[in-house]
C-alpha cells in the first residue's frame, strides 16, 4: 500500500472502511439477537455459529472491499481499451484452492461439534415423551423413568396436554441430561426450542430422539417449526426449566391429580396441590 | 369470356393475434414467455404483499390462517414454477439461437408446445382459489402427510406442476439439441457465449431431475385419490420418502433457477468492463460442477428429520461453495483492470454479484449441520432463499431485460428511470429481507400466519413489510420506462452497447430468419474481434 499514489490509497481506504463497517453492523445485530442457548449442546452450536459467522464476515469483507475498490478504481475514464486479460493458471488455481480450504475447514469443525452434541443419553436419563398433534402438544412422563430421582417401582404416566388456545408447559429439571422422544400420529411437526438452538421433526411412523442438559432455569418459549395445517402458528408451548426439587414437587402434584393419591410409591417431593 | 381463378398470394393476412398464437418463431415464443412470466411475477408479488401485510404486526387478523397458508403456498408456486423457471426459458428461447448464430430452435413446433402448456397450467393452479377448500395450502414443498389432508385445490396444483414439468423437460431437450447441433461455423463449444453454457447445464438438470418430480407428484396423486400408501406409514409407506424424492428434484431446481441468471450477469459484466470474462473455462467447469454437485445435496433440506446421513450431505453441501466461490472470482476478475461504465444493466449485474455473495455466505450456515438444527425452517432460511432467488435471479432478470430490451423491442429503456428502479429495488430488497436473518436467529419459524406480541418480532417484521412495499414501488419507474419506450419508434442500432456476442450482429429487432450474414467466429467474442481486429489480442 505504501508505494501507491495518494488517490489510490484513499480509494482502498474507503473500500476497506465501508466493508468493515458493514461487517461490524452485521456482527452487532447478530450478537444482539442470536440467543446464546441454555443447554450444553446449544453452547457448542453457538460456538460453531460464531466460527461460521466470522469466516463469512471475513469473506464478505474481502470480496466486498475488492468489489467496491474495483468499481471506483477501474471506472471508465476514457475510450482506451483496457488490457484484454483472459485469466491464468495460477490465479485460477487459487480461485479453486481458497474456497476448498475454507470449505474443508468449516466442514471439519462442524463434524467435530456434531459428534459432541449427538452423544446418546445414558439409560438413567429422564425421558419425556413428546407427541405433536394438530394443533398442540402432549408431554408425557413415565413415573419409573424420571432421571436422578426415580423410583423404579413407581407405575403410571402423567401427561400435559395443550390446546391451540392454551399452550402447554413442558417441565424439565436443570443440570441433568433429559432425553426427548418425539412422535406424531397425524402429520409432520417439528419440536423447536429457540433457546436449545435445536429442532427435530416429529414424523408419523418413526420415533426421533435427542438429549440435552439445560444449565439455566426459567421459562423459554417454543413452537412447532414444520408447517402442519391451519393453526400451525398456534402450536406453541413453554419450556419451564426448574431445580430438581421443584420438578419432583410438580411431578408429585400432577401424579396425585391425574392418578389419584398413592400413585407415587415414594418421592422426595410433597404430594397434593 | 371465360374467367380463370388465379390463386391469390397476398390477399389474406392473418390477424396479429392469430399470428402470435400460431407462431413457431423462437423470438416470438421467447417474447410470449417473457410476457407470461412477468405477469406471474406480478401475481406472485401481490401475494407476497398480502403475506407481508399479514405479518406486519403481531396477532394480525388481516387474513385468516387458512387463507394465509394458501397465499404463501401460491406465492412460492407462482414465483418458482410460473415465473423464475420459465423466464429463463423465455430468455433462452429468444437468445440461444441468436447467440449461436442459428435461424431458430431445433424443433420449432415442440418449442411452441412447450410454451402453450404454461397458460393452462397457470390457470389450473390458480383456479384452486375458486373451488371448495381453496387453493393448495401445504407449502410449495407439499410435504406428505399434510398434502393428503387438503382439498381438491391440491390435486389441481399437482396436475399443474406435472404439466409445467413436462413443458420444461421437452423445452430442455430442445435447447440441448439446438446447442449441440445448430451452432454457426467456427463456434466450438468453448466459443459459445456463457449464457448458452448456463442454459445448457440448466437444460441437463431439467432433463434429469424434472421427471423425478413428476414421479413423486404422481405418487402423491395416487395416495390422495386412489388409496395409495406410498407415503403412509400405516400402509407400509414412508413419510420421509416424499422429502427425498421431492428434494432430489427441487435442489437441482434451485440451480435451474439461478444458473441462467449467472449466465446473464456473465454477459453483462464483460461488455461494460470492456474486457473478456475472466476465466471463461473455469466458469464453464464451475457451472458443470454446480450442476453435478447439485444432485448430491438434496438431503440438506432434511437435516432435522433425523433420517439423513448428516456427514455426507453436510460435506457435499459445503463443496457447492467451491464452484460458487470460483464464479465470484470470475466476476471480480472481470471487473478488475477494466474500464467500467454503469448503465442500468450493469447496475443490476453488480447488484446480483453483491447480493448473491450474501446469499452464498448465509447458505454456509445451513451446511454447518449443528447450526442448521437451529436455523432450519426459520426466517433465516427465508432470507437465504430470497438473497439467492431475488437478490440473485430477479436482479439478473431485470439486468437481462434492460440489456436486451433494445435487441428484442428495438427501443431503449430510459436510463434515469432504470437507475431509479435499481436504487429503489436494491434498497427495498435489503430492507425487506435482511431483517429476516435476525428474525430467524431470534426463533421466528417460517410459514406461521401469526405471532404473539410477546415474541418481540414486530419491529423487524414491520421493517421487512416496508421493504416489500418499496420493492413494489420500484416497479413503477420500470413500467413507466416500458410505456415510454413503446411510445417511441424503433430506433436502436444493431449493437448499441458495443457487445460481444452474435445476437448483436443483426438488426434490432432481428428479422424472422435472424441473420443476413454472420461474422467469422474465432473466439467467444466474435463482435469484439470484428470491432477491434487484432489490436487487442
Amino acid at each position: 500500500m505504501l508505494g501507491m499514489p495518494l488517490r489510490r490509497r484513499l480509494r482502498l481506504f474507503v473500500a476497506t472502511v465501508t466493508a468493515a463497517l458493514l461487517a461490524l453492523l452485521a456482527t452487532g445485530t447478530a450478537s444482539a439477537i442470536q440467543p446464546r442457548g441454555i443447554t450444553d449442546e446449544a453452547h457448542l452450536m453457538n460456538d460453531l455459529f460464531w466460527i461460521v459467522t466470522i469466516a463469512g464476515l471475513v469473506v464478505f469483507g474481502l470480496v466486498g472491499a475488492a468489489l467496491v475498490y474495483a468499481m471506483i478504481r477501474y471506472r471508465r475514464q476514457n475510450d482506451e481499451l483496457p488490457p484484454q486479460f483472459h485469466g491464468g493458471g495460477k490465479i485460477e488455481a487459487a480461485m479453486v484452492g481458497v474456497p476448498v480450504l475454507i470449505v474443508i475447514g468449516l466442514f471439519t469443525i462442524s463434524m467435530i461439534i456434531l459428534v459432541q452434541i449427538d452423544d446418546k443419553a445414558q439409560d438413567e436419563a429422564l425421558t419425556i415423551d413428546v407427541t405433536g398433534f394438530q394443533f398442540s402438544w402432549q408431554f408425557a412422563y413415565n413415573l419409573n423413568d424420571l432421571g436422578t430421582n426415580t423410583d423404579p417401582n413407581a407405575e403410571g404416566t402423567i401427561a400435559v396436554i395443550g390446546t391451540p388456545a392454551n399452550d402447554p408447559i413442558l417441565y424439565m429439571p436443570v443440570d441433568e441430561p433429559v432425553e426427548f422422544l418425539l412422535k406424531s400420529n397425524d402429520v409432520i411437526h417439528s419440536f423447536y426450542v429457540k433457546d436449545f438452538l435445536y429442532k427435530l421433526d416429529l414424523i408419523p411412523g418413526r420415533v426421533n430422539s435427542f438429549t440435552v442438559t439445560a444449565r439455566e432455569t426459567g421459562d423459554f418459549s417454543a413452537q412447532c417449526a414444520e408447517l402442519c395445517g391451519t393453526n400451525h402458528a398456534l402450536m406453541r408451548f413453554t419450556v419451564r426449566v426448574v431445580e430438581r426439587d421443584e420438578f419432583d414437587a410438580w411431578v408429585a402434584a400432577e401424579a396425585a391429580r391425574q392418578l389419584g393419591d398413592g400413585a407415587l410409591v415414594s418421592t422426595s417431593g410433597t404430594q397434593g396441590d | 369470356m371465360a374467367t380463370v381463378a388465379v390463386p391469390q398470394l397476398s390477399g389474406y393476412h392473418r390477424p396479429a393475434v392469430l399470428d402470435w398464437i400460431m407462431t413457431v418463431d423462437h423470438k416470438r415464443l421467447g417474447i410470449l414467455y417473457l410476457y407470461f412470466t412477468l405477469f406471474f411475477f406480478a401475481v406472485g408479488g401481490i401475494l407476497a404483499l398480502l403475506v407481508r401485510t399479514q405479518l406486519a404486526v403481531a396477532d394480525n387478523s388481516f387474513v385468516g390462517n387458512d387463507a394465509y397458508n394458501q397465499i404463501f403456498t401460491m406465492h412460492a408456486s407462482a414465483m418458482l414454477f410460473l415465473f423464475i423457471i420459465p423466464v429463463w426459458a423465455g430468455f433462452g428461447n429468444y437468445l440461444v439461437p441468436l447467440q449461436i448464430g442459428a435461424a431458430d430452435m431445433a424443433f420449432p413446433r415442440i418449442n411452441a408446445l412447450s410454451f402453450w402448456m404454461l397458460p393452462p397450467a397457470g390457470i389450473l393452479m390458480f383456479a384452486g382459489f375458486i373451488v371448495d377448500g381453496g387453493a393448495a395450502d401445504g407449502g410449495w414443498t407439499a410435504y406428505s402427510p399434510l398434502a393428503q389432508q387438503t382439498g381438491v385445490g391440491m390435486d389441481m396444483w399437482i396436475i399443474a406442476v406435472i404439466v409445467l414439468g413436462m413443458s420444461s423437460t421437452i423445452g430442455a431437450a430442445n435447447f440441448l439439441v439446438t446447442m449441440f447441433r445448430m451452432r454457426a461455423p467456427g463456434m466450438t463449444m468453448f466459443r459459445m457465449p456463457i449464457f448458452c453454457w448456463t442454459m445448457l447445464v440448466t437444460a441437463l438438470l431439467q432433463l434429469l431431475a424434472t421427471p423425478v418430480l413428476a414421479a413423486a407428484l404422481v405418487m402423491l396423486f395416487i395416495d390422495r385419490n386412489y388409496g395409495g400408501q406410498f407415503f403412509d406409514p400405516n400402509g407400509g409407506g414412508n413419510v420421509v420418502l416424499w422429502q427425498n424424492v421431492f428434494w432430489f428434484y427441487s435442489h437441482p431446481a434451485v440451480y435451474i433457477m439461478i444458473l441462467p441468471g449467472m449466465g446473464i450477469v456473465s454477459e453483462i459484466l464483460p461488455v461494460f468492463s470492456r474486457k473478456p470474462l475472466f476465466g471463461y473455462k473455469a466458469f464453464v467447469f464451475a457451472t458443470i460442477g454446480i450442476g453435478g454437485l447439485g444432485f448430491s445435496v438434496w438431503a440438506h433440506h432434511m437435516f432435522t428429520t433425523g433420517s439423513v446421513l448428516l456427514p455426507f450431505f453436510g460435506f457435499m453441501t459445503f463443496m457447492i461453495g467451491v464452484p460458487t466461490g470460483v464464479k465470484i472470482f470470475n466476476w471480480l476478475g472481470t471487473l478488475w483492470g477494466g474500464s467500467i461504465s454503469f448503465p442500468t444493466p450493469m447496475l443490476f449485474a453488480i447488484g446480483f454479484v453483491s447480493m448473491f455473495l450474501i446469499g452464498g455466505i448465509n447458505g454456509t450456515y445451513s451446511a454447518a449441520v449443528p447450526v442448521d438444527f437451529a436455523l432450519h425452517d426459520t426466517y433465516f432460511v427465508v432470507a437465504h432463499i430470497h438473497y439467492v432467488l431475488f437478490g440473485g435471479s430477479v436482479f439478473a432478470v431485470f439486468g437481462g431485460l434492460y440489456y436486451w430490451f433494445p435487441k428484442i423491442w428495438g427501443r431503449q429503456l430510459n436510463e434515469r428511470l432504470g437507475k431509479l428502479h435499481f436504487v429503489l429495488m436494491f434498497v427495498g430488497f435489503n430492507v425487506a429481507f435482511f431483517p429476516m436473518h435476525m428474525l430467524g436467529l431470534d426463533g421466528m419459524p417460517r410459514r406461521i400466519a401469526v405471532y404473539a406480541d410477546s415474541a418481540g418480532w414486530e419491529a423487524l417484521n414491520m421493517l421487512s413489510t416496508g421493504g416489500a412495499f418499496l420493492i413494489a414501488v420500484s416497479m413503477i419507474p420500470f413500467l413507466i420506462a416500458v410505456v415510454m419506450a413503446f411510445m417511441r419508434p424503433k430506433d436502436q442500432p444493431d449493437d448499441p452497447w458495443e457487445a460481444n456476442t452474435l445476437e448483436w450482429a443483426t438488426t434490432s429487432p432481428p428479422p424472422d430468419y435472424n441473420f443476413d450474414s454472420l461474422p467469422p467466429v474465432r473466439s467467444e467474442r466474435p463482435l469484439f474481434d470484428a470491432r477491434h481486429g487484432d489490436e487487442a489480442h
